[in-house]
């Protein structure tokens, strides 16, 4: 069981912005859609629910095409938070889950179980618009999810919460992980999606860049970070200067080398200890999730870009356990 | 997506939450105390017009080419018409009828039909002897003034025969000839309506015409108020996932008119039923006199009917194209810009019908009274005060159904896109192309 996103073309009079889009993701992972402003992810999602139709392509789970499913096989929150403002939060929860075909006996207990859970049970009969930005956005949540469906789309879940709200929807993504649903994230922060997803499709200008199971996409770049420290002197200059380093940044607590694809980490270790010196650190690291976004994309990912309709259709299959 | 969609049940989960959203909130509640009590005093103003009409007085001319009979006829006219309200003593009270005898008849007539005069009373004599009386009135006639006209000229040839008879004479009396014409006055299926169905039929078609007005303008704007606030809040992104379209216009529309209908009864029926007892204490108040006859002695079942089913279609014509109108703008303030043109377009409607009310017919009228958007006004106008044809109702209906067939495709398409749009000026141009790549 799968979802495809088959080939999906999608232009808005001269602007393309999903142009051939091809990626699957596995049922029960939590995936990661990573792009750019612009970059189609919402326009993804929103041909999934069926709220707009695709030019060409074919979005699919498990065989069938999205535009056939029941609704409530989706759970989607937007970018865009929003909820009635003067509507009691226990009242729109048991609203929206009718809306799914939940029964309200049965919608209720679900929408209290994760005011609980998340720590707002208080606020269940209050209005929206009494609650913080971030208890809006639990709620919103707990309308994405409170009818169990089989994949839950989010847009920019993470944005806008505290510490503390990041650690409760971690948790809450974990379990609903663990409950065999599928879970498909667009964000900005690499950190989090690196430390949430097994697998990732990086998209550009509507098409996929790179995909697949992170830990083979880290393998597959070939690049490594060496992090160093050394006595005395954690993060000397001259560093920079061993054969084999691409690149060096250093802090008050050591030195992260880039190294080039064929340079062996201990030639470093002995150039170092050629030096007399004493090594407190020495730890190669696959790339992180930012480095490869930059990498494949050109720029961080929360850099503002505009669309173009200049881009030829990949044809790139990546991830996906059929 | 219709197929994954039923319109049921989610249509009517949302039309719940529309009506109970609108019925319990202060400024609902509010408003409709406000209006019922409006409603209630413009129901209880023909008791105070009333009031005032004893303050004035109405003048009646006698035209006759017989000195004798005019003046014989002034006398039984102001005798009739003007007696002193039983109870209320001589105190205070003063003729309500001014009766003079004119020998100008086209100037009496002028007078007639600018409202100066309530009436000309016109006798002749005819060849064999007996007297000839028309009673011409502008509108439909009064119906006890008319018959009191009646009597006088009972009165008066009683005095003709008595005055003329000799002992020998043997001539039998006769009873005059009496008609009243009504000049400008209503008819239905080539028959006059009688003068108090008449008059109720005028009055109620206003009332009629007028609430289906409000109807459209103000819970059309409702709707689309409130599909404009849901994308301000942005709870339309979350909406947009868990119902269709299609659900969500038909329940809107449904439950916010099922929330205007509900203000609507709250306030009609103080007032219609002020109206029905509007006589009575009209009596209780004034004095016996004053009761003219219930105002809803001209409304019937399939009036009612016919009231129901322009009301209801015509709501709904209306309601489709204000939520189509109310997703294309990010923020309710500017609904006033796109309301407008559709405000207009219902103007032009009741006005119509103000006209076809007035009694005229044929021309624009007629044409407007087949044509949506404009024929539930019209329509509804020419069932109050004129016949309708049954071909002819049931061709005005069924061009209303399938133009709502047809607006709540193109609407429902164009909702679909405008709920997605933000941050667009509202315009012909954006809701054409964003029906267009839905």
């Amino acid at each position: 069981m799968s979802l495809e996103i088959d080939h999906v073309t999608k232009r808005f009079g001269a602007t393309t912005a999903l142009d051939g889009l091809v990626f699957e993701v596995a049922a029960g992972e939590v995936f990661g859609f990573l792009g750019a402003n612009g970059a189609g992810k919402t326009t993804t999602m929103r041909i999934c629910l069926g709220i707009i139709r695709a030019d060409a392509g074919e979005i699919r789970w498990d065989g069938r095409p999205a535009g056939e499913l029941p609704r409530r096989t989706w759970g989607y929150l937007p970018e865009e938070r929003g909820l009635y403002p003067r509507m009691a939060v226990l009242d729109q929860l048991v609203y929206f889950g009718s809306l799914y075909g939940e029964p309200p006996d049965r919608a209720r207990r679900e929408a209290l179980a994760w005011l609980t859970r998340f720590r707002i049970l208080d606020y269940a009969g209050r209005r929206a618009e009494e609650l913080s930005k971030g208890n809006q956005q639990k709620v919103q949540f707990i309308a994405a999810v409170l009818h169990g469906p089989e994949v839950l789309l989010m847009d920019e879940p993470f944005t806008g919460l505290d510490p503390l709200n990041l650690v409760l929807l971690r948790e809450a993504f974990v379990e609903l992980r663990d409950r065999g649903r599928t879970l498909i994230f667009s964000t900005h922060q690499m950190e989090t999606a690196e430390a949430m997803c097994e697998s990732v499709a990086i998209v550009d200008h509507g098409r996929l860049v790179a995909g697949g199971r992170l830990r083979d996409l880290k393998r597959a770049s070939g690049r490594r970070t060496l992090r160093l420290a050394l006595e005395g002197d954690p993060a000397p200059a001259w560093l920079a200067e061993i054969p084999g380093v691409e690149a060096l940044r250093r802090d008050a607590a050591g030195s992260e080398l880039e190294l080039l694809p064929d340079t062996i980490p201990g030639s470093i270790l002995a150039a170092v200890l050629e030096r007399g010196l004493s090594v407190t650190r020495f730890e190669v690291v696959e790339p992180s999730l930012e480095a490869l976004f930059i990498e494949h994309v050109g720029r961080p990912a929360d850099d503002a870009i505009t669309l173009t309709a200049d881009a030829a259709a990949p044809s790139l299959h990546v991830g996906g356990v059929a | 997506m219709a197929g994954r969609d039923p319109l049921f049940p989610n249509a009517g989960i949302v039309a719940r939450r529309e009506y109970r959203d609108r019925v319990r909130s202060p400024l609902f509640v509010a408003s409709t105390v406000i209006l019922m009590g409006l409603a209630m005093l413009v129901a209880l103003a023909p008791i105070a017009i009333r009031y005032l009409d004893r303050q004035t007085v109405t003048r009646i001319a006698v035209v006759s080419s017989e000195a004798a009979l005019a003046a014989s006829a002034v006398s039984s006219v102001d005798s009739l018409l003007n007696r002193p309200p039983t109870g209320s003593g001589d105190t205070g009270w003063q003729k309500p009828f001014a009766i003079e005898a004119t020998d100008d008849p086209a100037r009496a007539e002028a007078d007639l039909r600018r409202g100066a005069l309530g009436g000309i009373m016109i006798m002749d004599r005819l060849p064999s002897g007996q007297i000839d009386v028309t009673f011409r009135t502008n509108g439909t006639p009064d119906a006890v003034r008319s018959q009191l006209i009646g009597f006088a000229a009972i009165a008066v040839s009683i005095y003709d025969w008595t005055a003329s008879r000799t002992i020998d004479s043997g001539r039998a009396f006769q009873a005059p000839a009496y008609r009243v014409d009504g000049i400008n006055a209503a008819t239905e299926g080539g028959v006059a309506l009688n003068a108090q169905q008449s008059a109720s039929r005028s009055f109620l078609g206003i009332v009629f015409v007028v609430l289906l007005f409000i109807t459209v303008v103000i819970y059309g704007m409702w709707v689309a108020t409130g599909v404009a606030s849901e994308k301000s809040s942005r709870v339309m992104e979350l909406m947009i996932s868990a119902a269709s379209p299609r659900q969500m216009l038909t329940g809107k529309v449904v439950g916010i008119g099922a929330a205007g209908l509900t203000q609507y009864v709250a306030i009609a029926a103080p007032a219609l039923i002020l109206i029905a007892f509007q006589d009575r204490i009209a009596a209780a108040v004034l004095g016996p006199s004053w009761a003219e006859g219930a105002p809803l002695v001209g409304l019937s079942p399939a009036l009612l009917a016919g009231y129901g089913v322009f009301f209801l279609l015509g709501f709904v014509l209306f309601a489709l194209i204000y939520a189509a109108m109310g997703s294309f703008v990010s923020r309710p303030d500017d609904l006033q810009t796109l309301s407008l043109p559709l405000s207009l377009v219902a103007m032009v409607g009741y006005l119509t019908a103000i006209v076809a009310l007035g009694g005229a017919g044929g021309g624009w009228v007629t044409v407007a009274s087949f044509t949506p958007p404009f024929s539930p006004f019209v329509m509804l106008a020419r069932l109050m005060v004129s016949a309708v044809e049954p071909w002819e109702l049931v061709v005005s209906i069924g061009l209303l159904v399938a133009a709502i067939a047809v607006v709540a495709v193109i609407a429902t398409r164009m909702y679909a896109a405008g709920v997605l749009l933000y941050g667009q000026r509202p315009g012909l141009r954006a809701f054409i192309a964003a029906a267009r790549r839905a």
